[in-house]
């Protein structure tokens, strides 16, 4: 059976991620997997998770912040957008339907009552003794920050400086403009600094307290 | 180049999207001015503590396996509607969700 990632679709994965922009070749790529999806290949299937389940993931998994719900949320939206996709004729805009289900999704789960748990991230808990204590303190002090900023911050932050994903693409999933996005990142990053600054003089004064 | 010229570069800078020449002007200006210098490198501490804190998303194995196994499963169910596949299986797995 032809692989259709590795033999026309190689160029997008970098490092076992999902890498960059879409561009004119990668539509006409993911349109000839809508096409032979819609005349019945299941295999046309495959590729089509394959080459968006990073970015779907990635997105609902840092807007969420539960590896659960980020599952959960991932399926779905392929469902549905395969779903419309199967009952459409013409060039129709998959990954535009994905990522605006994703969102919706992501949108709907938000607003139902739940904990928010901040889970550790995996290589702290590999790491031990007393660097770990100290990591996972820093790390749990960088993360209530980033929980705390607004929602779209903390989106264009961990999309753009964690997975490290190019603007115009992050621009696409958050539905704006690519000088907003900017825009919207660079104001991000100084948010985080200042709460970061303010969690670290609050620690520290809590600190102090205890020795008094 | 002043201060107020490098503000408008600076996360450029820091994310090398600067073209060389513009790069270089700003490396000597850092040389030369403590307020800016200190700026560049508070926003690069903040985003390699990002990067240490927060792990990429990656979607385990087990979930894709799970996920491309449901998709399929829906997919012979939506696009095959035929009561009697080609192999004589019947589907059994019909397509349900909620719009």
């Amino acid at each position: 059976m032809e692989n259709v990632i590795t033999k026309e679709g190689a160029a997008r994965k970098v490092g076992g991620r999902a890498a960059g922009i879409q561009t004119h070749q990668e539509t006409a790529y993911e349109q000839r997997l809508v096409a032979r999806f819609q005349a019945g290949e299941p295999e046309a299937l495959g590729s089509l998770f394959d080459l968006h389940v990073d970015r779907v993931f990635a997105y609902a998994r840092h807007l969420l912040g539960s590896r659960e719900d980020a599952e959960e949320v991932t399926s779905e939206a392929f469902l549905r957008a395969f779903e419309r996709a199967a009952g459409f004729r013409g060039e129709c805009p998959f990954r535009g339907w994905l990522f605006g289900i994703t969102r919706n999704l992501c949108r709907d789960r938000l607003r139902q009552p739940r904990l928010l748990l901040l889970e550790p991230e995996e290589a702290e808990r590999r790491a031990d003794g007393g660097r770990a204590a100290a990591q996972m303190e820093t790390g749990a002090l960088v993360r209530q920050a980033v929980a705390e900023l607004p929602e779209d911050y903390r989106l264009v932050l961990t999309l753009c400086d964690v997975e490290e994903w190019e603007a115009r693409e992050v621009a696409a999933m958050l539905e704006k403009s690519l000088p907003a996005t900017k825009s919207l990142l660079y104001r991000a990053r100084r948010a985080l600094r200042a709460r970061l600054n303010e969690l670290w003089e609050e620690d520290e004064e809590e600190g102090r307290g205890k020795r008094r | 180049m002043n201060c107020d010229e490098l503000k408008g570069l600076l996360d450029l800078y820091l994310d090398g999207e600067l073209p060389d020449e513009t790069a270089r002007q700003v490396d000597r200006h850092l040389m030369r001015c403590q307020p800016c210098a200190y700026e560049v490198r508070t926003l690069e501490q903040t985003r390699a503590l990002l990067r240490e804190a927060v792990a990429p998303a990656e979607a385990a194995p087990a979930f894709r396996e799970r996920a491309t196994a449901r998709l399929l499963d829906a997919f012979a169910a939506h696009l095959r509607p035929a009561p009697e596949a080609a192999d004589g299986r019947q589907w059994t797995l019909p397509f349900l969700r909620e719009e």
